[in-house]
């Protein structure tokens, strides 16, 4: 399949990741309302390339890796966004934009010309909206991520006394930053959740059975319990801050180990896409 | 009146002639100072004493300063630092030695470094902007703003904004308190939901404290080895005093405590602090310490999520700070003198010569115009006929420029008042030629000052 619009996605979001790192390099403001738009812009042509695919498909466009990359990064890019314009959290666009043009770029590169198509036994109304909260899930899950490390980046200067920047640039507070994990935890656990039910019952329709202890199914369940102990932390002994922040981190790393196991050793019925 | 020389002397038509922190005390330069309902007035008084064509009055606390436009610059420095002595009732003795004058690019470049904030105290500080805005808008009112103060002043104004967009001047900290209150905002995403806690009402402690209450802290509680000070100051400052006796039930609810008292010891153990933190399900918590001897263990800084500066690293921050101002200023600099070329260029071309050269030119143009329109009509006449018709319309137009001509040379023809007759002959009698400075409307200017009374940095 021709990926028309994939492209220039990919090249606005590179431009974007320029301006993003340009300016964190020298303190200043000067670009990053233009690596916004491109950002904006490289989701939009994002948006096109997947429409096509899902028209293509007859189905939300994950039947390969690349597919499902593709999408991950989209929505992680949507997101992004979200947070730099509407939190005016230009500093995360620094670190976050890189990886989207990353996971792009490889989307790109592997995926196939020949058409997929999925199995009969995923093509169901269920496979968009299960995929689509899981994967919404793990975007937050990313963007939480980035927002720790950003926050240990700081914490560390404060503590170290070596901080100065300048007063009025649009670097977040350490309270803000903490708030926002929080918020992207929360809403990326919402999500997971809501991706667990929807896949139990998905299976039940298709296979009889809400629950069938495969490799990715446990892990998903280890990951949902991790997540609901890092928030629970905060909300009963109150661990925020740096705790938060590196837990995250530590939380998010686990995620990613699972998933690269499960892909390349016990490939199931999710194998090849994320979920 | 030799051509040759009119465009030297425009160039040298701007002067200014004042005091400022640097070269008077405070003790000379708040005897010379206006208050700013007596700015219009003066000004008038100071035209009709000294007969400059332009004048304009800037008086904040650190600098008084008289902008002025004249075509003999000596005579005015004279003048006007007479004028100063005898309006402001001080001897001139008493300020001569702290009095500068500059004219021509000397003025140029003094009037946009202190547009620019690079003259100031604290280079970078942002209020000077205001003033000099509020100054213009002063003069623009005593109507003794003409053609060349009016576009000095713009240009003043895009240069201070054209640095402060290209510069990181205006950034950073400079006073302790101000990094001390800078530094909350790094932890802090909002003051509206943190209580302070004083400890210890010291100078430095209370205006720290104004600023947080300034940046809209929501309680702010004061505890004082003598009660009676806490209550005094908070007060003043609408806090919260506490007894000294019994302040540590106090300490869990203070995102950020300010130590100034005089002990011999730190105040606070270690163990202490970790419990405080765990009460407060780990919220931050910024302790600065401003005493000396030091109020808090530097130690207490190793504790999760206490973030402890002493005088001296708010000293140092303050430091490295100003530091990256003076990088800034050198730029600054650089962009200033780019912008004194562009205006030298146009108060030189502001000449009378060119003037009527241009309105000869223009209504010669007319003239064809006319009579090229009626060519059809002139061609059916008598040669002789053709030859009066173009002698008539041929007088007409001398008998108008002489007119217009006398009117220019009624001045001294590279004096102020001629330059601005001559722009205003310009824009009546020739096409429009884009050399009319755009004219800033007060209107703006008057939200410009608003504005900037907002962006007030905490200095």
């Amino acid at each position: 399949m021709i990926t028309l619009f994939l492209l220039p996605a990919l090249a606005c979001y590179a431009a974007s990741s320029a301006g993003f790192i340009a300016d964190r390099a020298r303190g200043r403001t000067r670009w990053t309302g233009s690596a916004a738009v491109a950002l904006g812009a490289g989701a939009v042509f994002h948006a096109l390339d997947l429409v096509a695919r899902g028209i293509q498909a007859g189905n939300i466009p994950v039947a390969s890796f690349a597919e499902s990359l593709s999408f991950l990064a989209w929505l992680i890019a949507l997101i992004a966004l979200v947070l730099i314009v509407r939190l005016r959290m230009a500093i995360i666009g620094a670190v976050i934009l890189p990886i989207v043009t990353l996971a792009s770029l490889v989307a790109l590169m592997t995926m196939q010309t020949a058409r997929l198509v999925l199995p009969d036994s995923l093509r169901s109304v269920w496979l968009p909206i299960h995929v689509t909260l899981a994967f919404l899930g793990y975007s937050m899950f990313v963007l939480a991520t980035a927002v720790s490390l950003v926050y240990l980046v700081y914490e560390s200067k404060l503590k170290a006394k070596r901080t100065m920047r300048p007063a009025n640039s649009d670097v977040p507070s350490l309270e803000k930053l903490d708030r926002i994990n929080y918020r992207l935890l929360g809403w990326g656990f919402l999500m997971l959740s809501l991706a667990i039910i929807s896949g139990a019952i998905w299976a039940d329709a298709t296979w009889g059975h809400f629950w069938n202890w495969e490799p990715v199914e446990s892990w998903s369940l280890v990951i949902w319990i991790l997540y609901a102990a890092l928030l629970e932390s905060r909300l009963t002994v109150g661990w925020r801050g740096r705790r938060a922040a590196a837990l995250t981190i530590v939380v998010f790393t686990v995620l990613v180990g699972s998933y690269v196991g499960m892909n390349f050793a016990f490939p199931g019925k999710h194998g090849g896409s994320f979920g | 009146m030799a051509g040759a020389s009119a465009d030297l002397l425009m160039e040298n038509a701007l002067f200014i002639l004042g005091v400022n922190h640097r070269t008077a005390p405070v003790a000379v330069r708040e005897r010379l100072a206006y208050a700013e309902t007596e700015v219009a007035s003066a000004l008038q008084r100071l035209k009709q004493a000294t007969g400059i064509a332009e004048a304009a009055l800037l008086s904040t606390c650190n600098r008084v300063e008289v902008i002025g436009v004249t075509a003999d610059p000596d005579r005015a420095e004279a003048q006007v630092s007479a004028f100063l002595a005898a309006d402001r009732a001080v001897e001139r003795a008493a300020f001569t030695d702290a009095l500068y004058h500059f004219n021509g690019r000397d003025a140029v470049r003094h009037l946009f470094r202190v547009g620019a904030s690079l003259d100031s105290m604290v280079v970078g500080e942002p209020q000077i902007l205001g003033q000099l805005k509020l100054a213009y808008a002063q003069a623009a009112e005593a109507a003794t703003v003409g053609l060349i103060l009016h576009r000095a002043f713009h240009k003043a104004f895009q240069v201070a904004k054209r640095v402060r967009k290209a510069t990181l001047i205006g950034h950073g900290s400079v006073s302790v308190s101000s990094v001390a209150v800078s530094l909350a905002g790094q932890i802090f995403d909002t003051l509206g939901d943190k209580t302070a806690m004083l400890m210890g009402a010291g100078k430095m402690a209370e205006l720290t404290a104004r600023h947080l209450k300034a940046l809209g802290i929501e309680s702010l509680l004061i505890t004082s080895r003598t009660f009676d000070r806490a209550v005094a100051l908070a007060r003043e400052l609408g806090g919260t005093a506490v007894p000294f006796e019994n302040y540590k039930p106090y300490l869990r609810i203070a995102d950020i405590l300010i130590g100034s008292l005089s002990v011999t010891k730190p105040m606070l153990a270690h163990h202490d602090v970790e419990a405080i933190i765990r009460d407060r399900k780990y919220r931050p918590m910024f302790m600065i310490d401003l005493g000396v001897p030091r109020n808090f263990d530097e130690r207490l800084n190793e504790i999760e999520n206490v973030y402890l500066y002493d005088i001296d690293d708010l000293d140092a921050v303050a430091q490295k700070s100003l530091g990256h101002r003076e990088r800034e200023a050198e730029k600054a600099e650089e962009i200033v003198i780019e912008e004194i070329d562009a205006f030298l260029k146009w108060l030189a071309e502001l000449e009378i010569v060119p003037t009527i050269k241009d309105i000869r030119v223009s209504m010669e143009r007319l003239r064809d115009l006319e009579l090229t329109r009626h060519r059809a009509w002139l061609a059916t006449l008598e040669p002789a006929e053709r030859e009066r018709i173009e002698m008539l319309t041929r007088g007409l137009v001398n008998k108008l420029l002489h007119r217009v001509m006398a009117g220019l040379r009624h001045h001294d023809r590279s004096s102020p008042e001629a330059i601005n007759t001559a722009e205003v002959a310009r824009r009546l009698l020739l096409e429009s030629n884009g050399t009319t400075p755009d004219a800033m409307d007060l209107d703006d200017l008057h939200e410009d000052l608003i504005e900037d009374s907002g962006e007030d940095d905490p200095i």
